[in-house]
C-alpha cells in the first residue's frame, strides 16, 4: 500500500525537482553582486569615462549581424508584406498573419534619418529625480523614452522636454486609458506632450496587447495627430532577447529600456543612457523611488533589471556607451 | 441530507451521466430540426419576395397594371375567393418569365367606378367634411383588422381617401394625446435624464429583463439635465420613415418647412435624396446594430462614423437600454462625440418609456417582437407636437397604385422577418390618419 503510494507520487516529485532546477537556472539568485557592492563599484568609477570607438563599432556590428535594427526594428510594409506571419515573441505559440486590416497601418519603410549622431535613452528610474539632467538630455539629437513617461512641468528640469521615440506598453493603454474603448480624448491629449515623435508599441508581442495597440493607432489617426505609430517587430525583439540571453540576462522578457539601448547601439554613433537604476537605494544611500514619477513596483519575476544593469555597466566601463547616474554637471559646465 | 438520500435512491449513477448525455443529444437534434424547419419556411418566403422584386430591377414597374383585366363581377365572388391567392404569369418579351405571387390585384374593382370618377381631380380636392369624404373615411374605418380585406382593397380605399383634404380632428387628436400622456408621458420620460434617473438607480433593460444596469456616476454624467422638449412645443412635426415610398415624391421642401424633423436609423440625406427627403433633421435615431455592423462597434476607427453624423445637424438618440449588447456601443457614441468636441446632444431612450409605448400599442392591436423606430418616434412626436406628419411610412412591396417600390429609399435590403410588424403599424397609422390624428403622406407632394 505504502509502496504503491510512493511510486504513484514519484513522477510528481521528479517533475517538481526538474521545475525547481529550471527555476534556479532561469533566475539564478546567487550570481548577482549585492546592491551595496554595485553602489560602491559605481561610486569608485565616478564620472570618469573614456569613449571607446572600437567597442562602439564592435557592438554595432554584433547587433547588425544578429538583429539588423536598421531594417527590422519596426514592422514596415517592406519587411512585413501582405500574408507574412508574425510570430509573437512573448507568447509560446501564437501568430498573426498580416492581412488587409493590419497592413495599411504599417509605415512604408524605416522612417528614421540614419545615421543618428548622439542618442539619449532615458529610463524612468527614480534616480532621475533632482538630477538636473533635463538640459543634458535635450542636447541629444535623438531622444528615446520608455513607456509614455510624464513630461510635465515639474519634471522638465530632470528629464527634459524633447523626445523622438517613445515606447508605449499595451498594458498602459489598458490600465490608464480603459483600453481606449470609451473616451479617447485623454489618451490623445496626453500624447500631445510628445510632439511629433514616433510611438513605438510592441503590438505583436503578447496576445492581449495587439488590440489595444491597434486601437491606439486608430485613436491617433482619428484625431489626425502628428505622431507616427511604429509597431515593434516581434522578430527583432526575439533576436535582441536572444542576444542578451547569451550575455547573461536571464529573464522572461527584456525590459523596454534594454531594447531601446540595443536599438540605439545599433543605430547611433554615441549613446548616453539616463535613468537606468533598478535599485531601491541611491548613490548617496538614500532611498530612491522606483520611477521618477511614482513608486509602483513591477511584477517581481518578469524583468531581471539588476542583471540588465550589470550588463549596461560593463558597456559603460568599456566605453561603448555612457551611463549617467546621479547629478548631471551644471549647465554652464556642460554646454 | 436530503440530497444524499436522493443520491442513494438513484440505482446507477454511471447510467445517469449517460442518460444526461443522450438527453443533451436529443435536445440538440430537436434544436437542429426546428432550425431546419424555420430555414425552409422563411427561406420560401424570402424566395417569394425576391420574385416580387425581381420585376423592379427590370424597370418595368410601369407596366404592372397592364396585363390585368378588370372583370366586373360582384362582391359575392369577391367574398368567395377572399382568402385565395392569385398565381398569374406575366409574359414579357424582353425579360424572363416571372411568376408573381401576390394578393390578386385583379380584385380591385369593387369601387372601380367611383374611383375612376374621381381620379381626374386627385389629391385633396374634396373638403374634409363633404359627404363623399365621410363615406371614404367610413370605408377605411370599416376595416377593423388588416387581415379582413385584401391589400389591394385597402389600397383602393386609401387612394380614395386621398381625394379628400386632410384636416386635423381637434377632439380626436387631443383625446389621443391625453391617453398617450397618461401611459407614456414623453415630455418627461422619453429619454433618460438626470431628473428621471437619479444616480444609483438600477435601470432595467427593455428585453433582457434579468439584466439590470446600475446607474453609476460615470453613466449618470452622460445624461442630460432634463428633457429638452416639452408638451406640444412644436407646431408642425415631420417624422420621416425610410420607406421606398418617399422616393420621387419631391417632398423635400415640405419636410424642410416643418418645425421639427425626426429621422430613423441615420438614413443618407445627400444631394441625391434631398429633393425627396429634405435636409432638415432635429432628432435622428441610431440603431446600435448599424454601429456594430458598419463601424465595428466603434472599437476601431471612429472618424468615419463621426463624418456620417456630421451630415445631420441634429441630436442623436439611441436605444441604449434595449438590451445589454446595445449599452456599450451607445455609450461609445456619446464618448466619441465628446472626444471630437461636438456640441450635439446624445440621448438614450428610457427603457420604461419604450415598454409603456409597446404596451400602449399592444392594446391597439400592434403586437410584434419590437416596435419600429418610426412608430416610437411618431408616438413621441404626437406628444411633443401639435400636428404630426408622417413621410415615407409604408409597409407593402408596392405603393398604393400597385407599383413596386424598394424597401428603403436608399437601398433594398430587407429586414429580418418576424421582427417588426410593419403592416400592422402602417394600418394603424392609416386609421389614425382617417380619424384626423396625424397625417400620413404617401403620394407625391405638390
Amino acid at each position: 500500500m505504502l509502496a504503491r503510494c510512493y511510486r504513484g507520487k514519484l513522477s510528481v516529485w521528479a517533475a517538481l525537482c526538474v521545475l525547481v532546477l529550471c527555476w534556479f537556472y532561469i533566475f539564478p539568485v546567487y550570481r548577482l553582486p549585492r546592491d551595496k557592492d554595485i553602489v560602491e563599484e559605481v561610486l569608485r568609477q565616478g564620472d570618469a569615462w573614456q569613449k571607446n570607438q572600437t567597442g562602439i563599432d564592435l557592438y554595432r556590428k554584433l547587433l547588425t549581424d544578429c538583429c539588423d535594427p536598421r531594417r527590422m526594428f519596426a514592422v514596415t510594409k517592406e519587411n512585413s508584406p501582405m500574408g507574412k506571419v508574425l510570430w509573437y515573441d512573448g507568447e509560446f505559440y501564437h501568430s498573426r498573419t498580416v492581412t488587409n486590416d493590419t497592413y495599411p497601418l504599417f509605415v512604408q519603410d524605416n522612417p528614421l534619418q540614419l545615421p543618428l549622431k548622439r542618442c539619449a535613452v532615458v529610463g524612468n528610474s527614480g534616480i532621475l529625480r533632482h538630477s538636473q539632467c533635463g538640459h543634458d538630455i535635450d542636447q541629444a539629437d535623438f531622444i528615446m523614452r520608455c513607456n509614455l513617461p510624464p513630461l510635465s512641468k515639474e519634471y522638465v528640469e530632470d528629464v527634459g522636454t524633447r523626445s523622438h521615440l517613445v515606447t508605449a506598453n499595451p498594458s498602459i493603454i489598458e490600465k490608464r486609458f480603459q483600453n481606449l474603448l470609451w473616451s479617447r480624448k485623454a489618451f490623445v491629449d496626453s500624447m500631445k506632450a510628445y510632439g511629433s515623435s514616433y510611438i513605438y508599441m510592441p503590438a505583436f508581442s503578447m496576445k492581449p496587447g495587439t488590440e489595444p495597440s491597434l486601437r491606439a493607432y486608430y485613436a491617433l489617426a482619428d484625431a489626425s495627430s502628428n505622431l507616427t505609430m511604429l509597431f515593434a517587430n516581434p522578430d527583432f525583439l526575439a533576436t535582441v532577447g536572444k542576444f542578451w540571453k547569451a550575455r547573461g540576462v536571464h529573464a522572461r522578457r527584456l525590459s523596454t529600456g534594454l531594447f531601446l539601448v540595443s536599438l540605439a547601439l545599433g543605430l547611433c554613433e554615441e549613446v548616453t543612457a539616463y535613468g537606468f537604476w533598478p535599485f531601491s537605494v541611491g548613490l548617496d544611500e538614500r532611498p530612491v523611488s522606483h520611477h521618477y514619477y511614482d513608486n509602483i513596483l513591477p511584477y517581481k519575476w518578469f524583468h531581471a533589471m539588476p542583471e540588465e544593469f550589470v550588463q549596461l555597466w560593463h558597456l559603460h566601463k568599456s566605453g561603448t556607451l555612457r551611463m549617467r547616474l546621479g547629478h548631471c554637471p551644471p549647465r554652464s559646465g556642460g554646454s | 441530507m436530503l440530497r444524499r438520500r436522493i443520491g442513494y435512491s438513484d440505482p446507477s449513477s454511471g447510467k445517469d451521466i449517460l442518460s444526461n448525455r443522450s438527453l443533451c443529444f436529443i435536445f440538440i437534434c430537436a434544436f437542429g430540426l426546428v432550425t431546419l424547419l424555420q430555414q425552409i419556411l422563411c427561406g420560401k418566403n424570402y424566395i417569394k419576395s425576391a420574385q416580387q422584386f425581381s420585376r423592379l430591377k427590370g424597370d418595368e414597374t410601369g407596366n404592372w397594371t397592364g396585363p390585368i383585366n378588370f372583370s366586373d363581377d360582384g362582391p359575392v365572388r369577391h367574398a368567395r375567393n377572399g382568402r385565395k391567392r392569385c398565381f398569374r404569369q406575366n409574359y414579357h418579351p424582353d425579360s424572363q418569365i416571372s411568376v408573381i405571387v401576390t394578393p390578386c390585384l385583379a380584385d380591385i374593382k369593387k369601387k372601380k367606378k367611383r374611383s375612376q370618377r374621381y381620379l381626374e381631380n386627385y389629391h385633396g380636392s374634396f373638403e374634409f367634411n363633404s359627404t363623399a369624404c365621410k363615406g371614404f373615411r367610413q370605408d377605411i374605418m370599416d376595416i377593423k383588422v388588416l387581415t379582413m380585406v385584401k391589400t389591394s382593397e385597402l389600397f383602393e380605399r386609401w387612394r380614395n381617401l386621398h381625394m379628400c383634404r386632410w384636416e386635423q380632428n381637434k377632439e380626436e387628436a387631443s383625446n389621443f394625446k391625453m391617453s398617450l400622456s397618461r401611459c407614456c408621458n414623453a415630455p418627461s420620460f422619453l429619454f433618460t435624464t438626470k431628473r428621471n434617473t437619479p444616480a444609483g438607480t438600477k435601470l432595467r433593460y427593455e428585453v433582457d429583463t434579468s439584466g439590470i444596469l446600475p446607474i453609476t456616476n460615470e453613466v449618470f454624467k452622460m445624461f442630460p439635465d432634463d428633457m429638452p422638449y416639452s408638451k406640444s412645443q412644436y407646431k408642425k412635426c415631420a417624422v420621416i420613415g425610410n420607406g421606398g415610398i418617399i422616393k420621387n415624391s419631391k417632398c423635400g421642401k415640405e419636410i424642410d418647412s416643418a418645425d421639427f424633423v425626426f429621422r430613423c436609423n441615420i438614413p443618407p440625406i445627400g444631394d441625391k435624396y434631398s429633393a425627396d427627403v429634405g435636409m432638415k433633421t432635429d432628432l435622428v435615431t441610431i440603431n446600435p446594430s448599424i454601429i456594430t455592423e458598419r463601424f465595428q462597434k466603434l472599437e476601431k476607427w471612429r472618424r468615419p462614423f463621426f463624418k456620417v453624423l456630421q451630415n445631420y445637424n441634429s441630436s442623436v438618440v439611441l436605444p441604449a437600454f434595449y438590451n445589454t449588447r446595445n449599452t456599450d456601443v451607445s455609450f461609445r457614441v456619446k464618448y466619441l462625440l465628446d472626444d471630437f468636441d461636438s456640441q450635439r446632444a446624445v440621448f438614450f431612450f428610457h427603457p420604461q418609456y419604450l415598454l409603456n409605448v409597446q404596451r400602449f400599442w399592444a392594446v391597439q392591436g400592434i403586437r410584434a417582437k419590437r416596435l419600429s423606430s418610426g412608430l416610437m418616434l411618431a408616438t413621441a412626436a404626437l406628444e411633443m407636437c401639435e400636428e404630426v406628419h408622417l413621410y415615407g411610412f409604408w409597409a407593402f412591396p408596392m405603393n398604393p397604385s400597385g407599383i413596386f417600390i424598394t424597401h428603403h429609399y436608399y437601398d433594398n435590403v430587407k429586414p429580418r422577418p418576424g421582427f417588426h410588424a410593419m403592416p400592422n403599424e402602417l394600418f394603424n397609422f392609416i386609421h389614425m390618419h382617417t380619424r384626423g390624428i396625424l397625417h400620413v403622406h404617401t403620394g407625391p407632394c405638390t
